[in-house]
């Protein structure tokens, strides 16, 4: 069994449903890149996982747990993180202390993830006391993974994590996940910049209108003629 | 059967008065989303401009000017929009709770210079002897004639407040309250349109309080108390829903009658338990608007306050 | 120049540290839960009004009835959020402020009704003032300004320092992130209606030390404390308590007589400087005196 199912998972903002059954799979050590057009629920499913959409139905299943509609701020402590897209940095905090509450649920463990988190990106070190709101977009990103990572998640997902960054950023957080995963975390990413995100995924799945449209190694869906032209931009 | 007759007719006036400043505050809050906590301090500059000019002349404060009503009670109006445009001015462009708590400092200061400006005001004497329309008639015609004015000038009132929410104008205050940046994207102008909102609802407000000053006859320092001068106007329009003005209306009549009920009420109580159950009232205006925003936040029909 | 001290300088210190603690709270409230708190001045006024109560029935005195004041505001506090604000914690601002005024009239109507409108007082009696080299000083006005420093300081140690000032700082910066960082959101709403509290409940003890406890005190203070939090830019607790300082100076040395004898305003106007401080800091800073998390 997965470390996380979702199956047939219904629900939306409000009375409008957005996931009309969506499934989804990771496993521990695994990259899972979610692609598709605008609209088609890439963001919503990440949420509903995350315990911020409401799941009208299905089933959304944790390391042997059911989570569906568990609140949000117990999914931490479960070993779930969760990276939103915009505004997910304490802007008038500094770096430390953004880190040290990822770890806000069991602070025994802030020195040893602060160490773990700045061994993946030294860049932070240097930046310690200073207020996230003041840092570059990159830097931002990795104020907010690292702060997910504090605790040691089993799953950390990440919405668009190469938004509005530079391409040398975008590599360089590419390779950072791939390093996470590595350490045996499962990572959820949705990202627009689909190709270099599915060159890098262990499974592809590609939503469109709320369903399941296809579920392959994300290499395999790029070398797809149907896949690229209908959901990549040719 | 006459002394019945009459308390209903003054209960009455005073109903209408109300509906007055709460149709006024429907334009600002209802309708534009204006938070007004300084009713007292418009009222208040109309209720002092219209006793000053109709009261006779006297040494005790500055006037009186002994005009007629009908050329007084619009330069009231206009003495509340004359507060209302600086504080507009001002504190529109700015959030809606800075505006809430402006409003409460400018009433604060009109209550100060009202006490302390003894020349113009006669300070915490006060204005006697305003005359009020058609006490000549003698009671109890004078009353109802009076009834009859407040009624006809409030009909006139609700009837442009209608016409206002009806309005292309309404539309736009409707669209700046509930998104301002789609209404800034459809070429509406927020500011302008906050301010004529507000100047309109504090001259509703100017006209409540001269109709206040010639219902009392008097004017002072006293007669302006912010609990029932601005607070219970907030209940009522709560009350009746906000956004709606045959609610505000109906609130104001109804919570009125609550207010004059428990009041007569309390009167009927020996000695010290009547000072005591106007607390009382008090903690029941507090708890009946508590309870409205719980469990009717639309109030008794209207337009729902927006959740977020 | 030693009037000045004595008669204008100090209690304008001591008016300033009161509206700072009051201002502070607020602003703290308006950082964690995004509103106006206006039944914050009625706070003041049941601390006040509860260590009166513990004066009389214990026979000890209001500097040792503070604790007792706290502890009752702070379940008061936290009673009002269960029966109103949390019921409401999704509508719009206005909706809560408007919430919270409806709270202020229902104490202040508790307050009158256990008390009455009569100005009462803690009869500390007539204590000398310290004097030194000219300058005399009322020793209340000493440990009050002693107190706010102590309660600043206090403060200052909580928000910067512990574990749970830095998840309070959290919520005001970002709600939603809070919330999915782990942060237990309602936990820190309780410790932010507790420090809030305290700190109104404090300043409440003070004021009645310093004049007299009447139900309505905490309203004029309320006035002052929006002022100074928009001064030092709401949502800020440390702009919030300079504002304070900043507007309690002012009004007290509003009446200093400059110029021939005559107070620069009179003193019948003193309550109205917040206001004229606070409609000038619109027209030409609404963002407030200070920038960033002062």
């Amino acid at each position: 069994m997965a470390l996380l199912e979702a199956r047939g998972v219904v629900g939306g903002y409000g009375e409008a449903d957005i996931l009309h059954g969506v499934d989804l799979d990771a496993d521990a050590g695994e990259i899972v890149v979610i692609v598709g057009p605008n609209g088609a629920g890439k963001s919503t499913l990440m949420k509903a996982v995350a315990g911020l959409v409401r799941v009208r139905a299905g089933a959304i299943v944790f390391g042997g747990e059911p989570i569906a509609d568990a609140p949000a701020e117990r999914m931490i402590q479960r070993g779930l993180a969760y990276v939103p897209q915009e505004r997910n940095v304490f802007p008038s905090l500094t770096v430390e202390e953004n880190l040290a509450l990822g770890a806000h649920a069991r602070p025994a463990e802030t020195g040893a993830g602060m160490a773990r988190v700045l061994a993946l990106f030294p860049d932070l070190a240097a930046k310690r006391r200073v207020a996230a709101g003041r840092l570059s977009g990159g830097q931002r990103q990795m104020v907010a993974i690292g702060r997910a990572l504090m605790l040691k998640p089993r799953l950390i997902m990440l919405d668009e994590p190469s938004a509005g960054l530079s391409p040398k950023f975008c590599a360089l957080i590419f390779e950072r996940v791939q390093a996470i995963a590595r350490d045996g975390v499962a990572v959820l990413m949705v990202e627009q910049n689909a190709r270099p995100a599915l060159a890098i995924a262990d499974r592809g799945v590609v939503l469109a209108m709320g369903r399941n449209r296809a579920t392959a190694p994300g290499p395999a869906l790029l070398a797809d003629p149907a896949i690229g032209r209908l959901f990549l931009g040719g | 059967m006459e002394q019945a007759a009459l308390y209903l007719a003054t209960m009455l006036t005073l109903a209408g008065i109300y509906a007055a400043l709460a149709l006024g505050l429907n334009l600002q809050w209802g309708l534009t989303g204006l938070m007004n906590f300084g009713g007292l301090g418009f009222v208040a500059m109309g209720a002092y401009t219209a006793a000053l000019l109709t009261a006779p002349a006297s040494a005790s404060h500055l006037g009186g000017f002994g005009w007629p009503w009908w050329a007084a009670w619009p330069l009231a109006a206009f003495a509340g929009v004359a507060l209302a445009l600086p504080i507009g001015a001002i504190a529109l462009r700015l959030r809606a709770d800075y505006l809430a708590v402006a409003t409460i400092g400018i009433a604060e200061i009109v209550r100060l210079a009202v006490r302390n400006e003894d020349w113009l005001t006669g300070g915490p004497l006060g204005v006697p002897g305003i005359p009020r329309p058609f006490e000549a008639l003698g009671l109890p015609w004078g009353q109802v004639a009076y009834l009859a004015l407040v009624a006809a000038v409030v009909a006139g009132l609700f009837a442009l407040a209608q016409a206002t929410a009806r309005s292309p104008f309404g539309r736009a205050l409707r669209a700046v309250r509930d998104d301002e940046e789609a209404a800034k994207a459809v070429g509406k102008n927020p500011a302008r349109l906050r301010l004529q909102a507000f100047l309109l609802g504090a001259a509703f407000m100017g006209l409540g309080g001269a109709m206040l000053s010639a219902f009392f006859k008097f004017m002072g320092p006293e007669a302006l108390d912010p609990v029932t001068t601005t607070f219970l106007v907030w209940v009522m329009l709560i009350a009746g829903g906000s956004g709606n003005n045959t609610g505000a209306v109906l609130g104001a009549v109804a919570v009125w009658a609550v207010w004059a009920a428990t009041d007569w009420l309390a009167a009927q109580l020996p000695g010290e338990l009547a000072t005591r159950a106007a607390y009382v009232r008090l903690f029941l205006i507090g708890l009946a608007l508590q309870v409205i925003l719980l469990a009717r936040p639309q109030g008794l029909i209207g337009e729902r306050i927006g959740q977020r | 120049m030693e009037s000045l001290a004595n008669f204008y300088l100090i209690p304008g210190l001591v008016l300033g540290a009161i509206y700072a603690m009051s201002a502070t709270g607020l602003s703290l409230i308006y950082g964690v839960m995004g509103f106006a708190h206006f039944a914050h001045g009625e706070l003041l006024a049941f601390g006040a009004y509860a260590a009166l109560v513990a004066v009389r029935g214990l026979g000890i005195s209001p500097w040792a009835a503070i604790p007792l004041a706290i502890a009752a505001t702070t379940p008061l506090a936290w009673a009002a959020d269960r029966a109103f604000y949390a019921r409401l914690r999704r509508s719009l601002p206005a909706v809560l402020l408007i919430s919270s005024f409806a709270t202020a009239l229902m104490i202040r109507a508790v307050l009158y009704l256990g008390f009455g409108p009569t100005p009462l007082s803690y009869g500390t009696g007539i204590v000398p003032p310290l004097v030194w080299a000219g300058f005399r000083m009322q020793q209340r006005h000493a440990s009050i300004i002693l107190g706010a420093t102590a309660a600043a300081l206090s403060l200052h140690l909580l928000l910067s320092r512990s574990r749970a000032g830095r998840a309070m700082r959290a919520m005001a910066d970002d709600p939603d992130l809070a919330r999915i960082t782990g942060v237990n959101v309602d936990a820190v709403i309780r410790l932010t209606w507790a420090v809030a509290a305290a700190l109104a409940a404090t300043a409440g003890v003070f004021l009645g030390i310093d004049t007299e406890l009447q139900p309505v005190m905490g309203f004029n203070v309320l006035l002052a404390s929006f002022a100074a939090a928009i001064l030092g830019g709401i949502g800020r607790p440390w702009g919030s308590a300079l504002g304070g300082l900043i507007l309690g100076l002012a009004e007290e040395l509003s009446s200093y007589p400059l110029l021939d004898g005559t107070p620069l305003l009179s003193p019948a106007y003193k309550t109205g400087v917040a206001f004229a401080v606070l409609v000038v800091m619109l027209i030409v800073r609404p963002q407030g005196l200070f920038r960033g998390m002062g």
